[in-house]
């Protein structure tokens, strides 16, 4: 297969390089951009190691080429918040919920499409949307925690910020 | 500085809480100091200040999930009487210095960090206090007795002196060691017991921590190794003429142990992986399919080929009012740590090879750098690395000596990077079980004899070789190494530990053992042969509770020690769990296991949903004499808790050819968060001195399962894994 020209943005930054299109953009992430944040955990899409988002929405970076990322938007463990400290990064350190830590960038990227998503999670969401994405040491209950305290976080946060009359959508944040 | 004062804090270790010179570690009197830099106070091998204050551990043990680093600078924060947070940390390489007093080489390993290291870290943190307070003595002329240190600072009580550490280095190094620098109170304590931040949480948040194959090496090229499918194979022929054409392939050679393929990157070096054809042989081990071994795992346990391991009293006359005869299996299992195995290296100009990989014994990381790129290990550079998760699987250096082997030929920097499958069917597995149980109880249904037999693989016979043939540290005095070489002659321990070693009390009790070898690799993995003797031995002690008529939890008091840590965890994981009354509809199952020094007991609780058991809760108390980071302890409860429950649920690997059946995670499963129970975790209030914590919540899971299951249906399981249908 013969190298194309891909251009996408990564992390709001416009990427661009020559790669076989049918490369995962996992291997484009960690081999052509040294991007390392993200991990290869199974190469079949069944573990979540490597969830970063296309578009916002998470996706198994071993599983997608590179083709598919043409022109779109990737946000990876390096872009999720300028210095590390995006509420679910946060609730996750004071949670102690990472232990080895290899499986940690792809569980903060399926927690944070699932609060993009569901801003007030219940336990059956978090199972649904977390499920995806193996451990082996464990931290699950951990992860709940901090996918709760992040969204608590995030919900006075918004209450915060809010003026009357300024915004009603941050209100319905709350509801 | 002088050599003798160095030598004697870098020797000393410590056994039964006294300061003693450790093993005498010939040839390395001349070594220096790990990360040895004049400029700084640096004591001993633990610890290092610059002049501009950082004061430097050395993390000398591997990180692999269970805590260690914040350990570490927990008990030297503690005596240095500043924040854990505040201290920066480097990994360690190997160095004789480092080697564990009981398993002698560079290894984390059994639980062992903390218990082992504790007096030892502690007088390290006291002594460089002791020291920098001296030199502040003669810096300023304030008699010591006015002086104290704070939050990283040595200080006067009346204020006049203040010099952070930094600023005492010059004279601390002139100084000499004192020899018994006091140890801080219990009471004073204000960091052990009460650190529960984790010091690398945040680099595990923000994608920045580096395994193995995240090394800072620029223009790597990527390996992929072809390996025989079948244990102890061979390959009878290979071809890469097509995948020697696809577009980023580099070189496709033959090293010891598989078929290298280097490429520009992961993709296209498996890609043409895939393209390669190969001719792998089985070999001419025995047992090389799951239903062989079976049959002559069956066939010893019916024969008379055991030996005797332990026995207490006499086998009684007459058979007491009730018998039983049981028997129990479990099934090979994989590490799966979430990080493949990886490893980059790279030749430096010296001719010498530098490494970076994440492993539990970088001594032999080391031994196989230098043998697969030919050198000397002088000329071998470990950078350890985070682990993607240990478990045992990481004591092994496989990945070590191929990267080494590759990086020789293509005589550039190589990132190795194992795939999933590769990692499942190359593993150094739990080995496979069987026992048989008998027991005879009284009218009282007190047991009067009990009959343990276990036919398994010895672990230490198969992976042996892999540490003596080359990876040995040159170091170790040839004594030892004969000694761990009889290992293999004698017993071994891991196949009957938890069971040779139990606190039960029998009148009379008789263990034995056959080792019987498969085709398939061993290793330790996460508790050894407590995971599955606990399983049989708790389940079996459950059994005997419900034959003789008695509540599981009294049946186990009765026949522990009185006084005994087993009862007093038992005693607190029953008021936890509601043991004398639990909630309509659900059913409870109780283990207690002592492992690693430390004693954990459990209860799981089952509910039925349309018939079929359902895992809600598990229960766990643990005493593990004094806790240094309660936090981290409650979390290595729970990680053990689930690693216990997924080999329990899932876990099951099966041979035929000589090759591993399973791949992925599709077919080797993985406990999920949608089927992990909560978790609730009681520390067990404690000023002994700590014991394990990495291991102990892993092997009371599995029967405190099965035995919920059981009070939930009424079945008895006696083969891992459990079915939940």
């Amino acid at each position: 297969m013969s190298p194309e020209t891909i251009t996408f943005t990564l992390n709001g930054q416009p990427a661009r390089l020559e790669i076989e299109p049918d490369t995962p953009l996992l291997w484009v992430l960690r081999d052509e951009l040294a991007m390392n944040g993200t991990k290869f955990g199974c190469g079949r899409g069944l573990c979540g190691a490597c969830t970063v988002h296309l578009e916002g929405s998470p996706i198994r970076s071993c599983s997608l080429p590179i083709s598919a990322v043409a022109g779109k938007a990737v946000t990876t463990i390096e872009g999720l918040s300028s210095a590390g400290d995006h509420p679910l990064q946060k609730a996750w350190v004071a949670e102690n919920a990472p232990q080895c830590g290899y499986c940690q960038s792809g569980q903060i990227m399926s927690a944070a499409a699932l609060l993009a998503a569901r801003p007030n999670p219940t336990d059956a969401d978090i199972n649904a949307y977390m499920s995806g994405n193996i451990c082996r040491c464990g931290t699950y209950p951990r992860i709940r925690k901090a996918i709760k305290r992040a969204a608590a976080e995030m919900a006075a946060a918004a209450v915060a910020t809010w003026e009357p009359g300024q915004d009603a959508d941050a209100a319905e944040v709350l509801s | 500085m002088t050599l003798s004062r160095r030598q004697f804090i870098r020797n000393a270790s410590v056994a039964g809480g006294a300061l003693t010179i450790g093993f005498s570690l010939s040839g390395c009197s001349e070594q220096q100091l790990p990360k040895q830099n004049a400029a700084d106070f640096q004591p001993d091998s633990y610890l290092r200040v610059t002049p501009d204050g950082q004061v430097i551990a050395q993390i000398f043990k591997a990180e692999m999930g269970q805590g260690v680093l914040t350990g570490i600078l927990s008990v030297l924060a503690e005596e240095l009487e500043m924040e854990p947070a505040s201290m920066r940390y480097e990994m360690a390489p190997p160095h004789p210095a480092f080697g564990d007093p009981e398993m002698i080489m560079q290894v984390t390993g059994g639980s062992n960090s903390i218990r082992l290291y504790y007096d030892t870290l502690r007088t390290v943190g006291a002594t460089a206090r002791e020291m920098l307070i001296t030199a502040a003595v003669q810096q300023t002329g304030t008699p010591a007795s006015e002086l104290y240190a704070e939050a990283g600072r040595v200080r006067s009580r009346d204020s006049r002196v203040d010099l952070g550490y930094g600023e005492l280095v010059a004279t601390a190094n002139t100084l000499a060691v004192p020899e018994n620098p006091p140890l801080k109170q219990a009471a004073d304590f204000k960091v052990i017991g009460r650190q529960n931040d984790r010091l690398d949480a945040q680099a595990k948040v923000d994608g920045t921590a580096v395994f193995g194959s995240d090394a800072p090496v620029e223009n790597a090229l990527v390996a992929v190794v072809l390996r025989c499918p079948h244990a102890e194979g061979s390959c009878g022929g290979w071809d890469a003429s097509e995948a020697q054409q696809l577009p980023g392939v580099e070189d496709i050679f033959q090293i010891d142990g598989g078929i290298a393929v280097v490429a520009r990157n992961y993709w296209r070096a498996r890609k043409a992986a895939e393209a390669v054809s190969t001719n792998w042989q089985t070999g001419e081990a025995p047992l090389q399919s799951s239903e062989d071994i079976d049959v002559a795992f069956a066939a010893a346990l019916e024969g008379d080929e055991f030996e005797v391991v332990r026995e207490d009293g006499e086998l009684p006359a007459e058979a007491g009012a009730r018998t039983l005869s049981v028997e129990y299996n479990a099934p090979f299992v994989a590490h799966a740590t979430m990080e493949p195995q990886t490893a980059t290296a790279q030749p430096m100009a010296d001719g010498g090879i530098e490494v970076w990989v994440g492993n539990q014994a970088p001594d032999v990381a080391q031994a196989y750098a230098a043998k697969g790129f030919g050198v000397g290990r002088d000329q071998a550079i470990i950078h350890n690395t985070f682990l993607g998760g240990g478990f045992g699987r990481r004591a092994a250096a496989d990945n070590v000596y191929e990267v080494a082997q590759i990086v020789a030929r293509v005589q550039q920097p190589v990132k190795l990077v194992w795939s999933r499958e590769d990692d499942m069917r190359h593993d150094f597995y739990r080995p496979v079980m069987k026992a048989r149980l008998r027991a005879s109880l009284a009218e009282s249904g007190d047991v009067e004899s009990y009959t343990h037999q276990i036919v398994a693989p010895s672990i230490n016979q198969k992976i042996m070789p892999h540490f003596l043939n080359a990876a040995m540290p040159a170091w170790v005095p040839h004594g030892v190494k004969s000694a761990i070489g009889n290992m293999q002659a004698d017993t071994d321990h891991a196949s009957v530990e938890g069971v040779a070693d139990t606190s039960y009390q029998f009148p009379h009790f008789l263990v034995q053992y056959t080792n019987l070898q498969t085709v398939m690799p061993l290793g330790y993995w996460r508790s050894v042969g407590h995971s599955q003797n606990a399983f049989v031995i708790e389940s079996f002690v459950d059994e005997m509770a419900h034959a003789a008529g008695r509540d599981p939890v009294e049946f186990r008091r009765a026949h522990l020690p009185e006084n005994s840590r087993h009862r007093v965890v038992l005693d607190k994981v029953a008021a936890m769990a509601n043991w004398e009354q639990p909630a309509a509809g659900r059913y409870l199952g109780v283990a207690v296991h002592e492992s690693f020094y430390s004693v954990v007991a459990e209860v799981a609780e089952v509910s039925m949903e349309d018939g079929r058991p359902k895992l809600e809760k598990v229960y766990c108390a643990i005493d593990c004499g004094i806790a240094v980071n309660p936090d981290i302890v409650r979390a290595q409860m729970e990680s053990g808790i689930i690693f216990g429950l997924t080999a329990a649920l899932k876990g099951k690997i099966t041979v035929k050819d000589g090759a591993v059946e399973q791949s992925n995670f599709h077919d080797y499963q993985m406990l999920r968060m949608s089927e992990t129970p909560e978790i609730e975790v009681a520390i067990i209030d404690s000023q002994a001195a700590p014991t394990g914590v990495g291991e102990p919540g892993t092997p009371p899971a599995a029967p405190a399962l099965a035995n919920a299951l059981f009070a939930a249906t009424g079945k008895r399981q006696r083969d891992l894994p459990l079915q939940l249908a």
